[in-house]
């Protein structure tokens, strides 16, 4: 009989093994399905005198090929590639909006200063005068469109994250459920592959939005972790995540929080690791912020030079030019406080900002942090300089301190140690841009200072550039009188009369004050050409010149050269103004461009390790037509066997009823 | 079971590599296609950041020098129109010279010397409209640093008779542009230092008598700028009026020799009276009907032939500008009631005007060098402009022919890719089991 028992045994593993092959066959393309072989044993033979003699075959078990550290090596690598690619993916859309050549930003700034030049050559033509304006509503309205876009952006951003978010949630949930299927089906002995299978396919989904590290228990349940250490699922119960402002007022730097026990944990951004949320939260909170600075510096930057160089010219109807963009102004949006569950601010101080230089901007967003009440740091979000302050030498209360341009002023009350602000001074810049007025007779092109060679002069001095500091300037005619090449007296020094020498150095600026002030007043005249003893140049105010019928102011155009040689302002980290659009370019573009690159080495990275996980979960087709074919082989030989076995018995029958 | 080996493939997945492969292979395709079709290698700022900067910021040069090409066409336009006005203006004081030889002809009767005058006076019209001639956009040609909308006015009844309504001096050429306007009070206005043009007239003097006078010369032109500035300074005149009255005069004491005292008047008074007392009256002696020189006013001197008579007077006057000599033509020639006074006028007429012109012959040199600096500047800013444009390719174009090569190359790449895929898939041992 046991030969009979022998090949039904034999059958029925072989079957299994067919089933099996067929099983791996039909999951080749299931995500996260594992290959699995039946793993056959030989039952222990029976002890006679003659030795063991061979009960046949037993199915030991159905066995999940799979390697932890493969798998975790292949999930660790998708999560890295994940956070690239959908960086990289979001670059791409930022990196549009800032497009180069005669369409773009850059081209437009540069279109709006240089219709001045028309002007300069024509300052009575009201159509020049109107092309400037028109040209001033375009880039301002380019910039806003830009800004506009940027919101787009952010919106998607925010929209993608908070989805994003639900399905970890989601997911981590579908965890902790399999995480008790599993403990329960644990008690049988046998694992339950097909469960496994599904728990490690659900954390490697998780790990497409959040890296995670999963630490197994005895149980057979798996604790997932993220953020280093904070516990998503410990064994059947998932935390849920959820996205939390560090400070008020919009997405920008919100971080991802746990939920446990009704607190909300922060995560720093930084331990996160690899996913899709910590790939948007940093081309959210780095990125993005970067863009929207860059482009809020040159338009804050632009405007107030522009602001600036029109307060010191006239308009056609002589009166002091007003603002040609909408002013600066900080408000609530520009700087912010902690909000819950962030660390609140205890103190009373309120803090506002203020322009000192728009050539030191420094495109960033800064975060102050009081260790006292009028002491602490500010961080700079770009690049992480410190800044310490009180600083040396002091400022002026209540300015708290002057970086990179901006001063960071104490407006009211009192901080308190641990007060934090978060402090976007280029912001609203953009969004809020707009032309001033549409007049073209209040643009003021004309200058507020003329220079006057005396007519007896018989050297070959010449008038190299002549530009007002203050406006309006001071009335008196300041007279420059020549002692010879290289000296000149002054007409404005006292007491009179005015002895003291100064060198002359043709193409140096002469400036409108002894000594010069910081910043620079009244106005700064380089002349050229070398002087004769007796020549002399004089400064006079124009409109008292026009008053008297010496010159038409409506014929200057002073101030139209010197709008156009804003231009040529270092201004953007040393860049001229009107190449600061290149610079912006360039550094958006460096972050796609190193974006890119990163994307394809994780991709690359993340689908050898796929392949090579795959080189051992993996279905191969081939190989399971082999095992169909081995199996059905033996099946069939197994089968002979029955049969072998009935025609013994048969036959042994058939003798016994002779 | 065996160990599986490391060579081992899971079909999905290397149906996914390749699929995917495929993809990249299909991308860099169109991209391939993309860079010939638009030309450009770099499509976006992170095809290659540093050649995107380069390339806008070229573009941004070559926007600017055409803008300050425009600039300097407006320029050249303005000095052009400028160096031919003056042009203009040399050929009329020209006509006007020769006419002023004609009317010293001594056979001419005072009606033909009044039309004379006539034709002179459109003459003067003429130069006159030609110095506040504007430029096409209304800008005045001769507006020097700045001016007036008219910067010359004139005549005027108080001295000086006409001004420079705008601030003397030039502009400075830079690297890319000229100035808009010369410098109109160097070619127009007179400086008693610097020019020296005094009209000297005589009172009427009897026919039969003559008394005439040559050219006024600066002898120092230190007293005659200290004596400018105070006449300036006390009324605001350029300079002052010196009369020379004769008070007596002998030639018949001694025969051939003549004797005369004659006293300065100078309005306003501005020489500071001191030692050597410059005008007491002055006594002369010298051979009649010979050239006596009269040194005795600060600064200047000038001599006369003739005879003089008691109550004679001459004249000096500061002409300050090209207007006021032609001004002091028309009326000297055409008012002249004799030989003496024509002759006078004329001689006087024709040194000033050769002043005059000097004048502006200087200045039209001096736009001649503007518009060869305009050239210059034109060429450079020419090359510039190629020579950015050159920039501008080299950091942003498609070499064309790598960009075909690299197009022809990922073609037969995803050909090979595709023809193999399909191949490879189809091989199967489950095509063997039958």
């Amino acid at each position: 009989m046991s030969i009979l028992n022998i090949g039904t045994r034999a059958l029925q593993a072989n079957q299994v093994a067919l089933q099996t092959a067929g099983n791996n066959i039909a999951n080749v393309n299931t995500p996260g399905y594992s290959r699995q072989t039946v793993v056959l044993q030989t039952v222990e033979g029976q002890f006679t005198g003659s030795g063991y003699i061979g009960k046949g075959v037993d199915i030991s078990t159905i066995q999940r090929n799979f390697s932890a550290f493969l798998t975790r090596q292949s999930t660790l690598a998708s999560s890295t590639q994940a956070a690239d690619t959908v960086r990289a993916g979001y670059l791409k859309q930022l990196e549009v909006l800032f497009p180069g050549g005669a369409n773009g930003l850059g081209a437009s700034i540069n279109d709006m200063l240089n219709a001045f030049s028309d002007v300069a050559s024509a300052p009575t033509d009201l159509t020049a005068r109107t092309v400037v304006l028109t040209r001033v509503d375009e880039t301002a309205a380019r910039m806003r469109s830009a800004s506009l876009q940027l919101d787009d952006l952010q919106n998607g951003v925010s929209q993608a994250l908070s989805q994003k978010v639900n399905v970890i949630n989601s997911l981590a949930q579908s965890i902790a459920d399999v995480n008790g299927s599993i403990a329960r089906a644990n008690g049988s002995g046998q694992p339950p592959n097909d469960l496994l299978d599904r728990r490690d396919q659900l954390v490697r989904e998780l790990n497409q939005y959040v890296q995670t590290s999963s630490i197994a228990a005895d149980d057979g349940t798996v604790g997932i972790f993220i953020g280093g250490s904070q516990s998503l699922v410990l064994g059947t119960t998932a935390s849920t995540v959820s996205l939390v402002q560090d400070f008020g007022g919009g997405a920008v730097y919100n971080k991802l929080a746990i939920n446990r026990n009704g607190s909300q944990i922060m995560l720093d951004e930084k331990a996160l690791g690899g996913g899709e949320i910590p790939g948007l939260l940093r081309f959210q909170n780095t990125d993005l912020v970067e863009g929207r600075n860059l482009l809020g510096r040159l338009t804050m930057a632009i405007s107030n030079e522009m602001n600036a160089q029109q307060a010191l010219g006239l308009d056609l109807d002589g009166n002091v030019g007003g603002n040609i963009f909408s002013p600066t102004s900080f408000g609530s949006q520009n700087v912010l406080t902690p909000t819950s569950p962030g660390q609140l601010n205890t103190g009373t101080a309120s803090i506002t900002l203020s322009i000192s230089d728009t050539s030191k901007f420094a495109a960033s967003d800064y975060e102050v942090n009081f260790t006292g009440a009028a002491a602490g740091t500010i961080t700079r979000r770009s690049d992480g300089l410190v800044v310490t302050f009180p600083q040396v030498p002091p400022t002026v209360a209540p300015i708290l301190a002057t970086l990179d341009g901006i001063n960071v002023v104490n407006s009211a009350g009192v901080a308190a140690a641990g007060d934090r602000f978060l402090l976007k001074p280029f912001a609203t810049s953009a969004s809020t841009i707009s032309r001033e007025f549409s007049t073209p007779r209040a643009l003021a092109v004309a200058s507020p200072v003329l220079g006057q060679m005396g007519s007896a002069n018989t050297g070959s001095l010449q008038q190299t550039s002549l530009v007002a500091r203050s406006n309006p300037p001071s009335v008196t005619p300041v007279t420059l009188t020549f002692t010879g090449a290289n000296s000149y007296t002054r007409s404005d020094e006292l007491p009179i009369p005015n002895t003291t020498v100064y060198a002359y150095t043709a193409g140096v600026p002469i400036e409108g004050t002894v000594p010069a002030t910081t910043p620079l007043s009244q106005w700064s005249v380089t002349l050229q050409g070398s002087p004769k003893a007796g020549d002399t140049f004089t400064v006079s105010n124009s409109v008292v010149l026009d008053a008297a019928g010496t010159i038409s102011l409506k014929l200057n155009s002073g101030n139209a050269t010197a709008m156009m040689n804003l231009r040529d302002k270092p201004m953007f980290d040393g860049a001229v103004l009107s190449d600061g659009y290149a610079g912006l370019m360039a550094q958006i573009g460096i972050r796609g461009q190193s974006a890119n690159y990163a994307a394809e080495v994780s991709t690359a990275v993340a689908s050898n390790l796929e392949k090579d996980r795959t080189s051992v979960s993996g279905v191969n087709l081939d190989e399971e037509a082999a095992k169909l074919l081995q199996f059905q082989q033996a099946y069939q030989a197994c089968a002979k066997t029955v049969q072998i076995a009935q025609s013994i018995f048969d036959t042994l029958i058939q003798t016994m009823s002779r | 079971m065996s160990n599986p080996s490391f060579a081992r493939l899971g079909s999905a997945n290397s149906y996914d590599a390749a699929r995917s492969n495929l993809m990249t292979r299909q991308t860099n395709l169109v991209n391939a296609q993309e860079h010939l079709t638009s030309g450009k290698r770099v499509n976006t700022a992170s095809d290659d950041p540093t050649a995107a900067a380069q390339a806008e910021r070229a573009l941004t040069r070559m926007s600017r020098i055409n803008t300050d090409q425009r600039a300097l066409d407006a320029q050249r336009n303005a000095i052009t129109q400028a160096e031919s006005t003056l042009g203009d203006v040399n050929d009329a004081l020209q006509i006007f010279r020769e006419l002023v030889v004609n009317a010293g002809s001594g056979t001419l009767t005072s009606a033909e010397r009044s039309i004379i005058a006539g034709q002179l006076q459109g003459l003067r019209d003429q130069v006159f409209a030609l110095s506040n001639r504007k430029d096409t956009n209304g800008q005045p040609l001769f507006g020097a640093l700045a001016s007036a909308l008219t910067p010359f006015v004139g005549p005027q009844g108080t001295a000086p008779d006409y001004t420079f309504k705008g601030l003397p001096g030039q502009t400075a050429s830079s690297e890319v542009a000229i100035p808009f306007s010369v410098d109109g009070d160097s070619a127009f206005m007179h400086q008693p230092a610097r020019d020296g043009v005094f009209n000297a007239s005589v009172s009427t003097i009897p026919v039969g008598r003559t008394l005439t006078t040559d050219n006024v010369v600066v002898t120092n032109t230190t007293t005659v700028a200290a004596t400018a500035a105070a006449a300036f300074a006390a009324t605001g005149v350029p300079y002052p009026v010196y009369s020379i009255s004769f008070t007596a005069v002998d030639s018949t004491t001694t025969p051939g020799t003549t004797t005369a005292t004659y006293t300065i008047t100078e309005t306003p008074s501005v020489t500071p009276l001191g030692a050597p007392a410059p005008f007491a009256p002055v006594n002369i002696s010298y051979p009649s009907n010979t050239a006596v020189a009269i040194t005795t006013i600060p600064g200047l001197s000038f001599s006369f032939t003739g005879t003089p008579a008691v109550g004679d007077t001459i004249t000096i006057n500061e002409r300050p500008s090209i207007f006021s000599v032609l001004d002091d033509a028309i009326k000297n020639i055409g008012g002249a009631t004799n030989n003496n006074a024509a002759a006078q006028a004329v001689s006087q007429a024709l040194a000033n005007i050769d002043i005059g012109m000097s004048r502006v012959s200087a200045v039209r040199g001096q736009a001649g060098d503007l518009l060869n600096r305009a050239d210059n500047i034109s060429s450079n800013q020419g090359k510039r402009s190629i020579q950015l444009e050159d920039d501008r390719s080299r950091a942003e174009d498609l070499d064309m022919i790598k960009g075909i090569s690299d197009f022809q190359n990922q073609q037969t790449g995803y050909q090979a890719a595709l023809q193999s895929y399909a191949q490879v898939q189809k091989l199967s041992l489950f095509n063997y089991i039958s």
